[in-house]
């Protein structure tokens, strides 16, 4: 039997990732599976200007006078889950004048990150006796697929068909169209069309596992505030709507697997059967620094128990 | 890109959205301290404590309740989406407690509820109206059990309605409720300062001569029998401190909720979030506090304010003492609405304005439900209740389990409010309880701080101080001392209804039912290898 955990939509939330990476030893884990959507949304520059720090953070103003205040600062900026640049005062000016510049940063730093990151994930799990797979999701840069593909402990999942030992999974972080027009959103029939290539590739598709980081259209797993057209919550926050794929429900409801793994909609945190598939979606609130996730006993005749967590 | 001009940069990712509307949050929070459904019925209550006054009630009332809105806002915006009481409960104070609190406060004591909604539809709605056009006997129908059994399974079959189309669909109808409401509420405001005592008077004359058959001068009747029942108010302008004190754990029954339901989403801002869901709750609270002291004063001027105590004070003794109470001229729950609308001798007129007010019911109904429904679906994904309580039927989308838990034990409660002699003052217990959840959330807020350093050092609410101290845990000492001084006069006071054996006896019956429920999740769940322990365990971060 396989015991697996598995989380999503971090954020760039430092917290978050070195608790999945201790989350194996936490839960007596043996295979660890991170969703997709790693990157963080946000950049913080911290502004040197006449020998002090300033920095706008979650609407205060800070101003920073001593390495210990900043490097504290940055630390702060990291558990939420963004970026935190040391600019200058020009180079602040330059930036907000210049959003090739901005994306250019962006990219420069979220590697960064991710290099750091995955150094901290060869030290800490080297050595144990767990695979760790991560699927990049919508939100996430095509260039992080490639450092995932380099590390030595941290396995690429995206588009692969990997056997967890007796159960074989399917993996794709891309989703359906969302207003946002991020990096890996496709129609829905290239959505299709990306999940039917690695369903026909498993042996057993009824005993596999699909980790696909949209949920299914309709699912209780989808449903995210409603927005008006200018991306504004409609009564409060109040309201919601599904937004999931009809192509991951149609494929869930063809092969049925024992089990589908689901992110990309933080607010849907819950379960839900389709058909023999139990569909998980754990949420996320990476920007209080809790890990949410799933924890799953699973073999090829079904999963035999799960816990939704918040660790 | 968003936010640069801010200090910040934000790149293509999804769930970027803008702040959502103030307004929007503002209505939710107004609904549900409902000034005209649970605010005018409890007011009418105001005679049980003789000495007191209502107008510097409800003003102090908000005042405290403000505290509790500062310490739901430091909440929602430190775990905003996490779902409620229940969640924030369990992860600062731990799975069992919260359960039991949780379910109590939010499951259980809202099958309750359904007979009270039902017990106001009764006296708002089909009362009034049904007199209003011509069926006196009708009306009072809706006053007897079956009436209000009836009433009951009306609001039922309306909630359950809003749970099947969902929350947009029920935001969208209670918006329109809202404005409709606040037109009739205006109409209503607008009689009473028009109109003169002497027009009133005449008013209140001519139709409870022509719809129930009284004669006389009425008005002075009502007067005098209840001055003869032995109610003597002090007058309007005498507003002690001491007794009106007295009438706040009464007044909480519509103040208390200005955080029911309150939700907020948007993760790159910060203060501007606390600030925000803050305001929706805190204006939701004081507009309904200032309409209340403008209504109090109206009623003063044009009704009487000895009239409008007398004539309450004589339909509850109806009630509660029917052996000694007056007979009523007009018999009916002396709804300020109805007597307003009498100022203009119309019937298509006075019809009109109660629908209007009528939506205030319609629009706020849907809220008995909808805190119970997160809770359950929480609990399920925790694994505490089945999973089936969590299904939602694939064709319709509607949330089955969910409502069999919710609606088949309502019935039963609104049967036994109904028919079983002395079941209604258990009712009574329905503010009780959620208070008690309150007091569990406001007391892990107050240790949020420390019990949660992290969490809470990187919310909006760490830069909220008062003397150093975090403002979240100044506002809930305030309010855990509030919220204990109303458990101790529910508890040892005779005039909240609730101070006796067997609705403590109730009381301990549903905690033991969630206690128990618990228990045997947690023994179920650990032969199943599920430890419901673990469920909020913190990971190590290093």
């Amino acid at each position: 039997m396989i015991r697996l955990f598995f989380a999503t939509d971090i954020h760039g939330s430092e917290v978050c990732w070195r608790k999945f990476l201790n989350a194996g030893a936490f839960y007596r884990a043996t295979v660890l599976i991170l969703g997709g959507d790693m990157t963080g949304k946000a950049l913080i520059p911290i502004v040197l200007d006449r020998g002090r720090w300033e920095v706008v953070f979650r609407d205060d103003r800070h101003v920073l006078e001593t390495e210990e205040e900043v490097r504290a600062m940055e630390d702060r900026i990291a558990a939420r889950g963004y970026y935190a640049v040391r600019v200058s005062r020009e180079e602040m000016t330059a930036l907000q004048g210049d959003a090739a510049r901005v994306e250019a940063l962006f990219a420069e730093t979220m590697q960064r990150t991710l290099e750091r990151w995955l150094d901290l994930a060869e030290e800490k799990l080297r050595g144990q006796h767990l695979r760790c797979f991560v699927c990049p999701g919508n939100d996430d840069r095509f260039e992080v697929d490639e450092l995932i593909g380099r590390s030595r402990v941290v396995e690429l999942a995206e588009g692969r068909v990997i056997d967890l030992g007796g159960v074989e999974m399917i993996s794709t972080g891309w989703s359906n169209p969302t207003p946002w027009q991020t990096y890996r959103e496709c129609p829905e029939e290239d959505l299709r069309t990306r999940i039917e290539q690695m369903a026909r590739g498993l042996r057993a598709p009824q005993q596999s596992v699909f980790n696909l980081h949209c949920p299914p259209y309709r699912s209780q797993l989808d449903e995210a505030p409603a927005l008006d057209q200018d991306l504004r919550p409609l009564y409060g926050g109040q309201a919601v709507r599904p937004v999931g794929s009809t192509a991951v429900r149609d494929a869930i409801e063809q092969y049925q697997p024992v089990l589908s793994l689901h992110g990309h909609i933080h607010e849907a945190r819950g379960a839900a059967r389709l058909g023999r598939t139990l569909a998980l979606n754990p949420g996320s609130s990476y920007e209080t620094g809790v890990l949410q996730g799933a924890l799953v006993e699973v073999d090829p005749g079904g999963v035999r128990s799960y816990m939704l967590v918040a660790g | 890109m968003a936010g640069e001009t801010a200090g910040y940069f934000v790149r293509r990712a999804t769930g970027l959205v803008r702040a959502w509307s103030g307004f929007d949050a503002f209505i939710y929070a107004f609904f549900s301290v409902n000034f005209v459904t649970l605010g005018m019925y409890i007011m009418s209550f105001g005679p049980f404590v003789p000495k007191g006054h209502l107008l510097p009630a409800a003003v102090i009332t908000g005042v405290l309740v403000t505290f509790l809105v500062i310490v739901y806002a430091g909440l929602i915006a430190a775990m905003p989406r996490a779902g409620g009481d229940y969640v924030w409960q369990s992860r600062i104070l731990g799975g069992g407690i919260a359960f039991v609190l949780a379910v109590t406060g939010w499951w259980f004591i809202l099958w309750h509820w359904v007979p009270i909604y039902g017990n106001i539809l009764s006296i708002q709605f089909f009362g009034p109206i049904l007199a209003t056009l011509g069926r006196p006997a009708a009306a009072q129908w809706f006053g007897t059990p079956s009436g209000i059994f009836v009433s009951s399974l009306v609001v039922l079959a309306f909630v359950s309605y809003y749970i099947a189309i969902g929350m947009e669909g029920y935001a969208r109808i209670q918006k329109a409720c809202f404005w409709g409401g606040l037109v009739g509420l205006a109409v209503v405001f607008l009689l009473l300062l028009v109109g003169s005592q002497p027009q009133f008077q005449q008013a209140f004359n001519r139709e409870a001569v022509r719809l129930f058959g009284a004669s006389g001068d009425v008005y002075a009747q009502t007067l005098e029998a209840s001055t003869k029942y032995g109610f003597t108010p002090p007058p309007f302008g005498a507003m002690p401190l001491g007794p009106s004190i007295l009438l706040i754990p009464m007044l909480v029954f519509y103040l208390l909720w200005p955080n029911w339901g309150a939700t907020l989403y948007g993760e790159v801002r910060g203060a501007s979030d606390y600030r925000r869901v803050f305001s929706g709750m805190f204006w939701g609270l004081w507009v309904t506090v200032a309409l209340s002291v403008v209504f109090f004063l109206l009623v003063a001027k044009t009704m009487g304010w000895h009239f409008y105590l007398a004539a309450n004070s004589n339909y509850w003794a109806t009630i509660y003492d029917p052996k000694n109470a007056p007979t009523l001229a007009v018999p009916l729950w002396p709804y300020p609405a109805l007597l307003a609308t009498w100022l203009v001798n119309n019937r298509a007129f006075q019809l009109i304005v109660l629908l209007l007010m009528s939506l205030w019911f319609w629009g706020w109904s849907g809220t008995v439900f909808l805190s119970s429904t997160r809770v359950i679906f929480a609990a399920a994904f925790d694994r505490v209740l089945p999973e089936w309580a969590a299904s939602v039927s694939p064709k319709r989308h509607v949330p089955t389990g969910a409502l069999v838990l919710m609606v088949v034990p309502s019935v039963v409660v609104s049967y036994l409010y109904a028919y079983q002699p002395g079941f209604a003052t258990l009712t009574l217990d329905a503010t009780l309880v959620i208070a008690v959840t309150y007091l569990g959330s406001v007391f892990a807020a107050t240790i949020f701080p420390w019990r949660r350093s992290q969490l809470y050092a990187s919310s909006p609410a760490a830069r909220y101080k008062v003397a150093g101290l975090p403002l979240i845990s100044v506002a809930g000492v305030i309010t855990i001392a509030f919220l204990l001084f109303n458990l101790w006069k529910w508890v040892t006071d005779a005039t909240y209804g609730v101070n006796n054996r067997q609705s403590g006896y109730y009381m301990l019956i549903l905690y033991a039912l969630a206690l128990v429920i618990y228990i045997i999740a947690r023994v179920v769940r650990s032969r199943q290898g599920i430890d419901l322990a673990r469920i909020h365990a913190q990971i190590p971060v290093e």
